[in-house]
């Protein structure tokens, strides 16, 4: 008897700690959605009511006049995040191969080096990139951002491609070889099908990779309106002196969910990478 | 078959080898070179050589505050800030870890799908949300902080020098927040159930059953997690740039947004070969905790 007041109690206890953090985890979400929804007409009161007097969709319709530009970055940002992760897969693919299914002298030394390429950032690379982007004549160039955002999603793309293909019988590939099939047609064969759930995982985390994180290379990189990625296009809006926070919202809300939705479809696999990734080594 | 076979790994990663060399090595090497040379982004071809001055110059220049060097500044406020975030994303993200394995809770798968959507947010949205959810006026923090009677007048968050430094830290442990959690909560999964049962009988405590084989079990992933956290933490820009531009008064100012100023912005003082000997530093220390964290995975494959 005391035993189940005190687990009920618990219960209770738990449930106010887990509400208290998705508050803090939820609150700028929160207020960004009854910012879209609440008509930009009605005047301001401070502070801010909870939960919107009157609730429209105008905002969203208005975000487009607001940024006039809102589908060209979003398509900008849409092609930045494709480069990215076609690149990403087709060194991702053949190399994740290699990596897990032969012994050779670069191996060991390669996967070291891929966990700390992992750790690269693109502060770190950030004035040369500048310098040999500038003596290509690339600044300015959607290929600019692509090559020099595909090199921070690579690593992981890589690990991820090898630490899935680790968990695949040799069998039906080695059958393959003894039927006279080479190992490239094999790759392409028989290793990709079996491989698409790793395939998909790292295209879609180095598509919202190139999607989404541009924003300093973008910052440096691009120097016109037409080519900005989504995060800087909004960020000219955002650091005017006067910002129209309902349409501005309805605008971060609309860009945001198409990521949030892709990863979320995904997000198992990116864990299960990482995880193995950081447990077995 | 063997001996062609031999050469297929290398055909294999010779992708990976050239966009290594061409975008990784060779602009590392880039960063090496020119923090010898005097140079600016007008004309980069044109460049002198200057040898450790610029290395000099990182602890003799002297330009806001008189008593650290600019470099020195933007490093220990780095470290500090870096140091906060990561200790609130590792102390939070177990906590809450913690809160979303146990059984006494209901709902938990739905928190954890809620717990990830962060995650996916670009960290310049989730700044530019932040920055509006923390708006003197209209922010729902001040809403509640004061519907709470916590504080009686609105708090301007990011206007003055040591509340812009809390906050952009924050809100980087809340951008943050998610990776550990999952890592954390997977890594719980892992304690095996009897543990905990065998515990009860004997009559341990909860703290108990917390500090005797919960932290020791999870101390690994909680090792690795927060190795890889503190570099990304380190290489933070996009959130500091967004809420503050590294001010007010310099106060938010870390080293990638001082390289980021040196090598773009403060032209008259700055310029790529000391923007160059800044980014050398950020290497460095990236290196280290890399090595580190390596040496952390290796030690997990062995045992």
């Amino acid at each position: 008897m005391k035993m189940s007041t005190k687990r009920r109690l618990k219960g209770i206890i738990y449930q106010i700690l887990a509400v208290a953090a998705m508050i803090f985890l939820l609150l700028p979400i929160y207020q960004m959605l009854i910012t879209a929804l609440r008509p930009s007409d009605l005047p301001w009161i401070s502070p801010m009511p909870l939960i919107p007097e009157k609730v429209s969709f105008r905002n969203f319709v208005h975000a487009f006049q607001l940024v006039p530009r809102l589908p060209r970055y979003l398509l900008n940002s849409f092609l930045y995040g494709l480069g990215v992760s076609v690149i990403s897969l087709c060194i991702a693919i053949p190399a994740g191969y290699a990596l897990a299914r032969f012994e050779f002298r670069l191996r060991r030394p390669l996967m070291v080096f891929i966990i700390y390429a992992n750790m690269f950032a693109p502060i770190m690379l950030l004035i040369p990139i500048y310098v040999i982007m500038k003596r290509f004549g690339l600044i300015n160039t959607y290929l600019s951002v692509i090559l020099s955002g595909s090199i921070f999603t690579i690593p992981l793309s890589t690990w991820l491609v090898t630490s899935y293909m680790q968990t695949i019988p040799k069998d039906i590939e080695e059958a393959s070889f003894i039927d006279g099939c080479s190992v490239y047609s094999a790759i392409y064969r028989i290793i990709l099908p079996m491989i698409s759930p790793a395939v998909i995982a790292v295209f879609i985390y180095a598509f919202i990779t190139g999607w989404s994180q541009q924003f300093i290379l973008a910052l440096v990189l691009i120097k016109t309106d037409q080519l900005m990625p989504i995060t800087q296009g909004l960020y000219q809006f955002f650091s005017r002196s006067s910002v129209r926070w309902n349409e501005m919202m309805a605008a971060i809300l609309m860009s945001t969910a198409i990521p949030v939705v892709l990863f979320l479809s995904v997000q198992r696999y990116i864990v299960k990478g990482l995880t193995t990734g950081s447990l077995k080594g | 078959m063997i001996t062609s076979r031999r050469r297929t790994p290398y055909i294999l990663i010779l992708p990976l080898l050239l966009a290594f060399s061409i975008f990784m090595l060779y602009p590392l090497y880039k960063v090496v070179e020119s923090s010898f040379y005097k140079a600016s982004f007008l004309n980069p071809t044109f460049r002198v050589y200057v040898g450790l001055e610029n290395f000099r110059w990182l602890f003799n220049f002297k330009v806001f505050d008189p008593r650290w060097s600019y470099f020195v500044a933007a490093l220990s406020r780095s470290l500090l800030w870096v140091g906060g975030s990561v200790g609130i994303k590792v102390v939070l993200g177990i906590a809450v870890a913690i809160l979303l394995n146990s059984q006494f809770l209901a709902g938990r798968r739905i928190y954890r799908t809620l717990v990830i959507i962060p995650w996916a947010i670009p960290w310049a949205m989730s700044s530019m949300m932040w920055a509006w959810t923390l708006n003197s006026q209209f922010g729902l923090v001040n809403s509640i902080l004061l519907k709470l009677h916590i504080v009686d007048k609105p708090v301007t968050f990011l206007t003055t020098a040591k509340s812009a430094f809390l906050t952009t830290m924050v809100v980087d442990a809340w951008v943050g927040l998610p990776f550990m959690i999952i890592m954390f909560l997977s890594g719980l999964q892992s304690i095996p159930d009897d543990l905990y049962e065998a515990a009860t009988v004997d009559g341990a405590s909860d703290w108990t059953k917390f500090v005797r084989i919960t932290l020791p079990l999870l101390k690994p992933v909680i090792l690795t997690t927060s190795l890889l956290s503190l570099v990304w933490t380190f290489n933070s820009f996009d959130i500091i740039w967004v809420l503050t531009r590294g001010g007010p008064i310099r106060a938010t100012e870390t080293l990638p947004v001082a390289i980021y100023n040196v090598a773009f912005l403060l032209t008259r003082f700055g310029g790529i070969g000391k923007a160059s000997a800044m980014t050398m530093a950020q290497v460095t220390l990236v290196t280290v905790i890399s090595v580190f964290y390596i040496r952390t995975l290796r030690r997990g494959v062995e045992i």
